[in-house]
Formats: structure tokens, C-alpha cells, sequence
């Protein structure tokens, strides 16, 4: 594996150590190793069918996988994916994913709410559940359409709410699978921004995406997929110029 | 030896019947990704026209009748038109119901289905003779000696009819281009359509052939079955149940499964009369044989079942959780008042069941609206509640309110229990199991001598501070100060119910409705709050069924049956199953509620009102899937757009 792994002292907040996801005959993640500190934006880019959101479905629980997935010192590896989320570890989906019957405001409180019995009580009991806007409505401008339902928003503003309700309840790390696909350029750059305020208040972000003006302006450090292994890993300016990465993307056998 | 060989053959002829069931089930969801609840209720309409044909050579429709013989018709004639009966039924459901259903959600393709066989089964006693009625014997009555034992030829006939159909109906999907096209129909639709084929002609000869071999089966064994006017409908379990330990694949492993289920039956009517057996077990343990059957089943093979895909899925009926309206409250409160104020006799009494209904109604509104969990299984949490309810009035003495609370807490048990299914599967299989779930409480529990004493389920009236609330004080039928408690109780669990609905709860709840994958990454238990959704609607449908209990002063089977809870299922349905006001109109509809009173007391036609509810929960299921409250909601909200949008101009 070309180097610059980087070696940093102490744990990183997120730790992903050999990440394996086999379908059937098929090796969807091959030993990953990846890394997220406090604070940092990583990308993840690689072609088609590399492995990106097999590794994020692994990652939060969605999928079978072998290997660990260590959270602030926390093994999440073997926890049902709802517990990972309340561990903190939140993401998006490819597809969106909202809940229709929820306006946008609600599809993003039922992420931070008391749940279950506790929720049953409260809601019998207590006072009503609606409670000041979350803060990442307002983050990424979305509090206008707080009161609207996910299908009068257009596809890319979708794709706003399922990141708002990642982010919610103080998730500290997200893991955003493509979440600028159908924002227009001006979007994207004010996306990109949006990114990085994410981060700032020490949150770990990992962002997928095929907009490579976003991913390599964005991130601090990226690592790049193919075939289910990480083929490199460094600063943008270094992917830039990384060979391997070149020939994964154009299709061509790399020069040694 | 020979008694044993002699019980494994009796149950032949109705294994048979569950055999032709499920292979025709799982052809008919090959074709069309359909679970056919009705399929039990076509074998029994075949069944019925033959009978009549062979003893007055009556041809009974639907609607009309026509004398094809003087007497009795020729059996071969009585057999191929019942036969050809039961084909059409078929061709028809898939025609005018499921056809046009074919991308809905499945809960509007399983209340469809269930629709279509409950309207049969409603249509039978009114358009046949049902009492007394007996098949005339269609194959040769001989016996031949098996092993030591006397075995019916008959018998032996229709179990050789119903494995020719497995083979052939197998043969056809394996060996022959339709087959393998309406196999391929199964996988992906649109491309199969644009490889030319129609998969709509396709389905259409699935049904109609499934549907007459069922009903060539059914007729031919009859005779040896009996004559009866429910109990095809309800075959259709054990059917499912064997479908399912096919996996929905093989129609030959479900051929094989149905009948060994019919003899596995027998076998335990074999072994209840032997003394080392448990009394309680001598009475409907059978019928929990398909529940246990479906429980295993679908635990063991769960997600590898294959579930449709294809076809793009309509989006459930779209729910807008209630607003805080105290005026509203009030007005439906004020207005019940004064019904229970003006109102006595069987009205009164009609009113009181429409309250105690709507919370009943209301359990299947939080659990399948809300929660999008397919339940049919209401009105057996409801017996539940009320047969606990008996034994803790008579034999411990616990006071009201607390003896409402013990009993909806058992049947909160039971709801747990038939939910954890839910963990693993969705949809139409979630009804097969809260189906068989119910039959298995009904016959088993509620029917089982060895739990109900002669004198039947009594139950003591409640008092509160000395106050007496008993529903009978003297002539009067339903006391005012019966009626005001139940309206306290429903009205306090529904103010509850709503804040749920509207809190956090209700949210999670619809979170799981919209998108299960998508809960669990915003960190809702999804198994957990399924969970949760089964307790808190079998606590609701508990202590209706309490209330119904005090009600009749004693527990009435009747009250209880999976008939009546298919029923309620239809009138939640139809009235709107995804709002609190659904629930309130379905009460005013459901069984001996306010219309009924009105069906039968004003327009005397009482004995029609299953058909209509049938049909009524067709035509909605069909036509309008929001239910009458919400047509009128979006009309409503459709004039004040107008108005809004009129006034900015």
C-alpha cells in the first residue's frame, strides 16, 4: 500500500482495523484500515462498485463484516446498528432515505428523543414533544422548510435533511455517503463549507462523494478505494499526484 | 397398527384440501407476489354449488339462481359446475381486486384479500340452505384393506387428485415457456414485459387454474369432510402455513407439507383419546398446529422468503398525526353524552359498543396504521382480556378498576408474544401469523371445555366506592352509569393514545412505518418499539374486551371470533385506518355498533351486514385507500387551498 499512513500519537476518535465484507463469493471490503481524528474531514473517493458505502454500511452495522470498529476507545463491532448511532456514529444514506410521513423538522427530532418506554411516559405524561428546532436545521439552512414534508423539497435539499439528521443530538462522528449529488455547483461550494463548520466543533467527518472539487478542497486527508482495498492514502495535494489513483480512476494498470 | 394407518388415512381427505390450497398459493404468488387470504373461501363456494346442485339441481349465484334440472343434477354435471364456480370466483378476485392492487402496499393487498374472503363466506348462509345440508357422495364408497386398517377409496381418490395437481401445477412452471415466464414475472415484472410477454395473462391463468383445482379438490372431497358453512374459509391457514415451510417455491414441498399437516391433525384426534393425554389438550389443540407451524417457519427461514420485488410499491395511506383540538374533544364527548343521555334500550346498548369498538378500533389504528405492523389479531387480545377478566371478577374478587388493568396487561403479554415475528418479517406474512395466531386463541382457549366451565365465562359487575356500575339494574339493558364509565375509560385511554400518537412514540412509530433501515441509523430499537407498538395496542384491544365482557355480563365466545376481528378490520379500514378519527367512525360502524343497531333494529336486515362490511372493505381497499375520513380530509384540505390560493389572487 503506498505510505503516508499517518502516524499520529494516541487513538484516533474513529478507528475502522481490517474491515473485511464478503457478499456471498464477493469481497466487498478487503482489510480495510481508516482512521478519523477529532476535528477532520476524510474523504473516501474510489470508481463505481469500489466499496464505499459496502464500508460505511459495515461500519454502522448494516452489513455482516469482520474486523473492528473502534469509537473513542469503544468497540462498536458488535452492536445492532441503533446502538452505534446513540454511541454516537451517525450517517447518511445514499438514497435519502427520510421518513415521508415526518416533516422535516420531526425527521430530524426523532434522532435526539427520549425513546421507548421513557418516550411512552413523557409523552403521556410530560410535556409536549415539541421542542426548539434542532441547531443542524439551522446549520444547513434548512429551518425555513422545518414544517414540510420531505417530498415538497427538491432532491438535493432531501439530501439536507438526511445530513441535518445525521448530525443531530451531537453525533461525533458522521459518515455522509454522497450527500452533494443533486446540488448545483454554487450548492456544492456552500456545502463544502458547511463541511467543514461540521467538523469544527471537534465532530470527525468522513464525506463520499464524486464531486472531486468538493472532496480534494474539503478534506483533510483522503483515502481512495478500488476493488475494496484502499489503494492510497495522504493529503489531497498528494492523491492529486498519486499514480495508483490515476490508473484506478482511468482504468489503467498503474505505473510501478 | 391399524387404528394408527386408520387415523393417518381420515386425515387424507382434508390434508388433501390443504395440499391443493397451498400448492395453488404459492403459484398464485409465483404469478403475482399475492398471499391469497380468500383462497380457503373459493374452494368453499365450489363446494356449496356443487352440494346444492346434487340435491335440488339448483345453480345458486351470487345474485339470482337458476334450475338447471328437475331434482337432483347428475353428479359429473353438479361437480364440473362447481368446479367451474370456483375457477371464476378465482378469476374474478384477480380481475376486479388484485389486478389493480398489483403495485399497493401490502396491507392494502391483504385487506383486499381478506376482503374477498370474508364476502364469501358472508354471501354462503344467505344464498344457500346451510342447515341440515349434506354432500351427496361424489366417488365410489367402498373401503380396501391397508395394513390391517378399512381405508375409504374415496379417500385415497381425492389425496391421488390433489398430488396430480401438485405435479402438473409443478410441471408447468418447471417444463413449459409460461411457466418459466410467469416465474420470471416474479423476479421483474417490466422486463419481462418488454420481452413481450403479459404478465397480467399470465396471472390470470395462474388463478384460474389454481382456482379450479382447489375447487375440484374441495368438492370431491365434501362428502367426507362435511358440509360446512365456515370452515373451507379458514383451510386456507393450514394452507399458508404449509406454503410458507415451502418457502413460497416449491409447490410440491407445500403439497407434501399440506397434507401432512392434515395427518399430523388426526393423528392428535387420535391421541386426545387416549387417557395418558392432557385434558386441556383434547379440545383445539389441532388448530394450533398451522400457528405453531407458521411461528417455526418464518423463524427459521425468515428474510430467505423471497418478498416481491419489481413493481414500484405505492406508499402506504399517508397519516397526519392529530392536533391538540380541545373543541373538537369536547364536541365528540358532549355529542356522545347526549346519545348515551337519549338513548335507551338496544340503542343504547349500540352506542355503548361503538365506544367500547373504537378502542378496539384504535389498537389496530397505533399498531397497523401507525406502525405499519398488518395485525389480525385484535379481537383475540380482546378475548384474552376479557376471559382473564372473568376468572379475576369470580375467582379472586379483584376489584374495578384493578380487574381492568390485570387482564389488559395479559393480553399486553400475548400481543409481545404473537409480535416477536414481527422482529424478522413485514407485511403479508406478519397477517398469516397474527391470522393463525388468533384461530390458534380462539379455538384453543376460547373454545376449550377444559378452560370455560359449563355455566360459561361469567363475570361479576363492577362496583366503584359502593357505586354499582353493572350494565343490567332491573328491565334496563344498559345502565346510564355503565355507559358514563365506559366512556370515562375509552375517553382517558384515547386522550392518551392521541398524546402518544402525536409525541415522540408516534413518531418513532411512523419513522418505522416509513423506513426501518433508515430508524435504526437515527438510533431508534426497531425491534424494541414493534415491540412496544404490540404491548401498548394489545393493552388497548385488552381492555376493550374487558369492557365487552362487563358488557354481557359473562364472556361470549361470539363476541371474540376471527370472524368478528376480520370484520372490525374491515371498517377501520374503511373508515380510515391512519387517524383517530378513522377510529372513532369505524367504532359507529364495527360489529353490533351503532349502524348495526341500525341494520338490524330500523331496517331489519341485521344478517346482512357482514356482506356489506365485506364489501364495503373491497371497494375501499380498491378504490379509495384512505377510508372515508381521508377522502374527507383531503377534500377539506383541497377547498382551503382553493380558499387560500382564491384570496391571494
Amino acid at each position: 500500500m503506498p505510505s503516508s499512513e499517518h502516524d499520529r500519537g494516541g487513538a484516533a476518535l474513529l478507528e475502522i482495523r481490517d474491515l473485511t465484507v464478503r457478499y456471498g463469493g464477493v469481497v466487498a471490503n478487503d482489510g480495510v484500515n481508516l482512521a478519523i481524528d477529532r476535528g477532520e474531514v476524510v474523504g473516501l473517493i474510489g470508481p463505481n462498485g469500489a466499496g464505499k458505502t459496502s464500508l460505511v454500511d459495515a461500519v454502522t452495522g448494516f452489513t455482516a463484516a469482520d474486523g473492528e470498529v473502534v469509537l473513542d476507545g469503544r468497540r462498536l463491532d458488535r452492536l445492532p446498528p441503533h446502538r452505534r448511532r446513540r454511541a454516537g456514529l451517525a450517517r447518511t444514506w445514499q438514497a435519502g432515505e427520510l421518513f415521508a410521513d415526518l416533516t422535516v423538522a420531526d425527521n430530524v427530532a426523532v434522532a435526539v428523543q427520549r425513546r421507548g418506554w421513557a418516550g411512552l411516559v413523557a409523552d403521556v405524561l410530560g410535556r409536549s414533544a415539541r421542542t426548539a428546532p434542532d441547531p443542524s436545521l439551522e446549520m444547513l439552512g434548512l429551518l425555513d422548510d422545518a414544517d414540510r414534508r420531505p417530498d415538497e423539497l427538491s432532491l438535493g435539499r432531501q439530501r439536507l435533511v438526511g445530513v441535518a439528521r445525521a448530525l443531530a443530538g451531537g453525533s461525533s462522528v458522521v459518515l455522509l455517503d454522497e450527500p452533494a449529488a443533486g446540488l448545483d455547483t454554487d450548492e456544492s461550494e456552500a456545502f463544502g463549507d458547511v463541511v467543514r463548520t461540521m467538523a469544527t466543533s471537534g465532530r470527525g467527518v468522513l464525506l463520499i462523494d464524486h464531486d472531486m472539487n468538493l472532496v480534494l478542497n474539503v478534506c483533510d486527508r483522503v483515502y481512495v478505494l478500488d476493488f475494496g482495498r484502499v489503494i492510497a492514502c495522504g493529503t489531497p495535494t498528494e492523491i492529486r499526484a498519486d499514480a495508483a489513483v490515476v490508473a484506478a480512476y482511468l482504468g489503467e494498470e498503474p505505473v510501478a | 397398527m391399524d387404528q394408527l394407518v386408520l387415523f393417518v388415512t381420515l386425515g387424507f381427505a382434508v390434508g388433501a384440501v390443504y395440499a391443493v390450497i397451498a400448492s395453488s398459493l404459492v403459484a398464485v404468488h409465483a404469478a403475482t407476489g399475492v398471499l391469497n387470504f380468500a383462497q380457503g373461501s373459493i374452494a368453499l363456494w365450489g363446494v356449496w354449488v356443487a352440494a346444492e346442485l346434487g340435491a335440488t339441481g339448483t345453480l345458486i349465484l351470487p345474485i339470482g339462481s337458476v334450475q338447471i334440472a328437475d331434482g337432483p343434477a347428475p353428479t359429473t354435471v353438479a361437480v364440473a359446475i362447481g368446479v367451474a364456480s370456483s375457477a371464476l370466483v378465482a378469476l374474478l378476485t384477480h380481475l376486479l381486486v388484485m389486478r389493480p392492487l398489483r403495485s399497493a402496499p401490502a396491507l392494502s393487498q391483504v385487506v383486499a384479500s381478506v376482503g374477498v374472503m370474508l364476502l364469501i363466506v358472508s354471501l354462503v348462509p344467505l344464498r344457500f340452505d346451510t342447515t341440515g345440508a349434506v354432500a351427496a357422495p361424489i366417488l365410489p364408497s367402498g373401503t380396501i384393506e391397508v395394513l390391517g386398517a378399512q381405508v375409504a377409496v374415496a379417500d385415497l381418490i381425492v389425496l391421488g387428485l390433489a398430488l396430480t395437481v401438485a405435479v402438473l401445477l409443478a410441471a408447468y412452471f418447471r417444463f413449459t415457456r409460461w411457466g418459466t415466464a410467469t416465474r420470471a414475472s416474479a423476479e421483474d415484472e417490466t422486463a419481462l414485459r418488454l420481452t413481450g410477454w403479459s404478465p397480467d395473462r399470465l396471472a390470470a391463468l395462474v388463478w384460474f387454474t389454481t382456482g379450479a383445482a382447489t375447487g375440484l379438490v374441495a368438492v370431491v372431497g365434501s362428502p367426507s369432510i362435511g358440509l360446512d358453512p365456515i370452515s373451507y374459509t379458514f383451510y386456507v391457514l393450514p394452507g399458508l402455513a404449509a406454503a410458507l415451510i415451502a418457502r413460497l417455491r416449491s409447490v410440491l414441498v407445500a403439497a407434501a407439507a399440506g397434507l401432512a399437516i392434515g395427518v399430523f391433525q388426526s393423528l392428535l384426534m387420535m391421541m386426545s383419546t387416549y387417557d395418558f393425554w392432557p385434558v386441556w389438550a383434547q379440545a383445539g389443540f389441532g388448530e394450533t398446529v398451522p400457528f405453531l407451524i407458521v411461528m417455526v417457519a418464518l423463524f427459521v427461514f425468515g428474510r430467505s422468503i423471497p418478498e416481491r420485488g419489481g413493481v414500484q410499491t405505492l406508499r402506504m395511506p399517508p397519516v397526519r398525526p392529530p392536533r391538540t383540538r380541545p373543541v373538537y374533544a369536547l364536541v365528540v364527548v358532549a355529542a356522545t353524552v347526549a346519545a348515551i343521555l337519549l338513548t335507551e334500550g338496544s340503542w343504547r346498548f349500540g352506542v355503548v359498543t361503538s365506544i367500547i369498538m373504537m378502542l378496539i378500533a384504535l389498537s389496530l389504528v397505533v399498531l397497523t396504521g401507525y406502525l405499519g405492523q398488518i395485525s389480525l389479531a385484535a379481537m383475540a387480545f380482546a378475548g384474552t382480556g376479557g376471559f382473564v377478566l372473568s376468572r379475576v371478577t369470580t375467582e379472586y374478587g379483584v376489584p374495578f378498576p384493578l380487574s381492568l388493568v390485570l387482564p389488559a396487561l395479559a393480553a399486553t403479554v400475548l400481543g409481545v408474544i404473537v409480535g416477536i415475528p414481527a422482529l424478522r418479517i413485514r407485511g403479508a406474512h406478519l397477517a398469516v401469523v397474527t391470522l393463525a395466531g388468533a384461530l390458534a386463541i380462539q379455538t384453543f382457549v376460547f373454545g376449550n371445555p377444559a378452560f370455560t366451565p359449563y355455566e360459561g365465562n361469567l363475570i361479576e359487575d363492577p362496583t366503584l366506592f359502593g357505586l354499582d356500575l353493572g350494565v343490567r339494574s332491573g328491565t334496563v339493558l344498559t345502565t346510564t352509569s355503565f355507559a358514563l364509565m365506559v366512556l370515562v375509560v375509552v375517553g382517558t385511554l384515547t386522550w392518551a393514545t392521541a398524546r402518544l400518537m402525536r409525541g415522540r412514540t408516534g413518531r418513532s412509530f411512523l419513522a418505522i412505518r416509513s423506513n426501518e433501515r433508515a430508524a435504526a441509523s437515527v438510533g431508534i430499537d426497531v425491534a424494541g418499539t414493534k415491540l412496544l407498538g404490540f404491548a401498548f395496542s394489545a393493552f388497548l384491544a385488552g381492555i376493550g374486551g374487558c369492557l365487552i365482557g362487563y358488557s354481557r355480563g359473562q364472556l361470549s365466545v361470539e363476541s371474540f371470533t376471527v370472524f368478528v376481528g376480520l370484520t372490525l378490520l374491515c371498517t377501520v379500514y374503511v373508515a380510515g385506518i391512519t387517524s383517530l378519527a378513522g377510529a372513532v367512525v369505524a367504532g359507529l360502524l364495527a360489529p353490533l355498533g351503532v349502524l348495526a343497531t341500525f341494520l338490524e333494529g330500523t331496517l331489519g336486515v341485521g344478517h346482512l351486514y357482514s356482506l356489506i362490511a365485506a364489501i364495503a372493505l373491497v371497494v375501499t381497499a380498491v378504490l379509495n385507500p384512505v377510508g372515508i375520513t381521508g377522502s374527507v380530509r383531503q377534500a377539506s384540505e383541497h377547498l382551503i387551498h382553493r380558499r387560500t390560493t382564491r384570496a391571494q389572487l
